[in-house]
């Protein structure tokens, strides 16, 4: 999509690493932008009186009074005209203000920072963890094409990329909380109970490097130059070390941005599961709730992060293909 | 990309069979279950909840005492249908949105595939996840959210061969022979995207049945007592222990389902090329 517009932007390296960037921001603005008129509109959108409902999941359903619910009303703001309320709150989000949660009545950033917490560390073991699982087995197999590990590894590969988080999460459960009983099949307490999570989540994510990183071995392995390397009297594993690797990363970095949107899906449903109180929690319960301010937060950090995480990605690519810089499509 | 001017025979290659029997096993169990099995799918009966498969109740019931065999066919026709219907609706506006961006020219172009980087801007099912959140679940928000999430592949894919397709000489000579753009997408664009599509089209089934079973499960999708496969393991979830059978029959219909789309979408992909990169 960039060639498209190539002729608007200064050619050379810097051109090229300004116009990624730029393009990732504009993917950043335009994600907030239309989460946040989407917020509103369902907020407009649904039936009955919002300050009632609000007033509700503050107090509980039969403690509401008509007091309370006026006085919600008039907190909020809901009763200016709607162009107005819809300015303002636009506006307050390009102040970087993203309100107060209707339930708990803690700025949303606050309640952000705390569940985002406990997903950044689950997210990160279970990346970590599928990349410990996916890089030697994705390897192994792309040395031996076709090979009894290589089938072996596909075949649980594809089954484990047919089941929803939930069903490897119940999988796990059974076998390492309820029958073997070595692990808490839920909550958030000790280390132990990140196993099982990070786990489901690295299965999941590791069904599919483990297919990319095995193809680009395959492929590098194939490629001229390393046959040419092996003709210059280079060990099979030194050729590999020295001109496969780097050549290989490229396809899995681009990967492992695009799996982001599976790591999402993945903590949704794997922290709901566990119930594990991470933003995934937050976020369903936010969406149950109608909390409208926490939905937009939580939505808002899941969408910035996806372009920062494709950010990061294209910038690795340039760093480990560098002719890319040069505009030539590698 | 070979001329379109003459079709291949339809003929089913070795490695459809497995995933085809799987699919229209299940498809057929789904439809002929409600059927043969007696019990109506909402009938609770609390005397006998969490009991073992019986010979009445083939896969036992659950913590209502629900029979459990047919609130998995009656589910069954919920989630394959939804999913079929979402895949089919992604399919039709993301192919013709994207032959739209190949022939109309530069403004129809930018915008729709804008609009297209815009929807895949959102992660996974978070759209979907926030449609039906806001919208109060149901089949509708369902829906549209899936439906948002998905035809953007479509039309990138529509767009990508329909450039390549209007390159060619043959489609040249078309245009100057005089006919008019919707005769030339008929005959020489839209039958190389179709080939694509299926294969396309197949793997967005298993992904769609994965987001309603995941909306399902978060209690965002259908609602209780709506039999839905996502829906019945959310609910089950506190008995894993003492239901293990009733919990593994939903898993595996799930499970069979979305490794049939699979299946069939790689046996499909594998012949001519791979669908583009998201």
């Amino acid at each position: 999509m960039s060639a498209a517009r190539s002729s608007f932007w200064p050619g050379g390296a810097a051109g090229t690493v300004l116009r990624i960037v730029a393009s990732r921001l504009v993917q950043a603005v335009l994600t907030a932008l239309v989460l946040a008129s989407l917020c509103f509109a369902f907020v407009q959108a649904l039936p009955g009186d919002a300050a009632l409902r609000i007033a509700a999941a503050r107090s509980g359903d039969d403690r509401v009074t008509a007091e309370s619910v006026a006085r919600v009303r008039e907190q909020e703001g809901l009763d200016r005209p709607l162009l107005a309320q819809y300015a303002s709150w636009i506006g307050r989000l390009a102040q970087g203000d993203l309100g107060h949660s209707l339930v708990s009545r803690q700025p949303v950033w606050r309640e952000l920072a705390e569940h985002g917490r406990f997903t950044l560390g689950l997210g990160a073991l279970g990346w970590l963890l599928s990349y410990a699982i996916a890089l030697p087995l994705g390897i192994a197999c792309g040395f031996r094409p076709g090979g009894w590990l290589d089938r072996g590894t596909n075949a649980l590969a594809v089954a484990l990329a047919s089941m929803p988080s939930f069903l490897v999460g119940i999988g796990l459960i059974s076998l390492f909380a309820l029958t073997l009983r070595w692990l808490p099949p839920a909550g958030f307490r000790t280390g132990a109970h990140m196993v099982l999570p990070a786990l489901t989540l690295a299965l999941g994510l590791a069904a599919f490097s483990v297919r990319i990183i095995r193809n680009a071995v395959v492929e590098v392995r194939g490629a001229f130059y390393m046959t040419f390397a092996r003709i210059r009297g280079r060990s099979a594993g030194a050729a590999f070390l020295h001109h496969g690797v780097r050549n290989a990363a490229i396809p899995v970095a681009t990967f492992a941005a695009l799996q982001f949107a599976y790591v999402v899906d993945g903590f949704v449903v794997v922290e709901t599961l566990f119930n594990y109180p991470g933003l995934g929690d937050l976020l369903v319960k936010s969406l149950l709730a109608r909390d409208v301010p926490m939905v937009m937060g939580a939505g808002m950090v899941v969408g910035l992060m996806y372009a920062a995480v494709n950010l990061l990605a294209d910038l690795v690519c340039i760093g480990l293909d560098p002719r890319r810089l040069a505009g030539r499509d590698a | 990309m070979t001329l379109a001017l003459t079709h291949p025979p339809a003929r089913i290659r070795r490695p459809l069979v497995a995933p085809l029997l799987l699919l229209g096993g299940l498809a057929a169990l789904v439809v002929i279950g409600p059927l043969v099995i007696p019990h109506d799918p909402a009938a609770q009966d609390l005397v006998r909840t969490l009991e073992g498969p019986s010979a009445q109740h083939w896969f036992g019931t659950d913590h209502l005492g629900r029979d459990i065999a047919a609130r998995l066919v009656h589910g069954g026709v919920r989630s394959l249908g939804i999913a079929v219907a979402c895949v089919g609706f992604a399919t039709g506006v993301g192919v013709a949105l994207g032959l739209l961006a190949a022939y109309a020219g530069r403004v129809a172009d930018i915008a729709i595939m804008r609009l297209a980087d815009l929807m895949l801007a959102f992660p996974g099912i978070l759209l979907a996840l926030l449609i039906s959140g806001f919208l109060g679940g149901g089949v509708l928000p369902m829906l549209i959210g899936i439906k948002l999430a998905l035809w953007p592949q479509f039309a990138r894919m529509a767009r990508a061969i329909a450039i390549g397709e209007l390159a060619q000489p043959h489609v040249e000579a078309a245009r100057l022979a005089g006919f008019s753009a919707l005769t030339i997408l008929r005959r020489h664009v839209l039958p190389p995207v179709l080939r694509q599509t299926v294969t396309l089209a197949t793997l967005g089934l298993g992904a769609a049945i994965m987001s309603i079973s995941s909306l399902g499960f978060l209690g965002l999708g259908l609602q209780p007592p709506t039999p839905e496969w996502g829906a019945m393991i959310s609910e089950l979830l506190p008995y894993l222990a003492e239901a293990p059978v009733q919990m593994a029959a939903p898993c595996l219909a799930i499970f069979l389902a979305v490794l049939g789309a699979t299946l069939l979408g790689q046996a499909l992909a594998e012949p001519p090329t791979m669908p583009e990169e998201m």
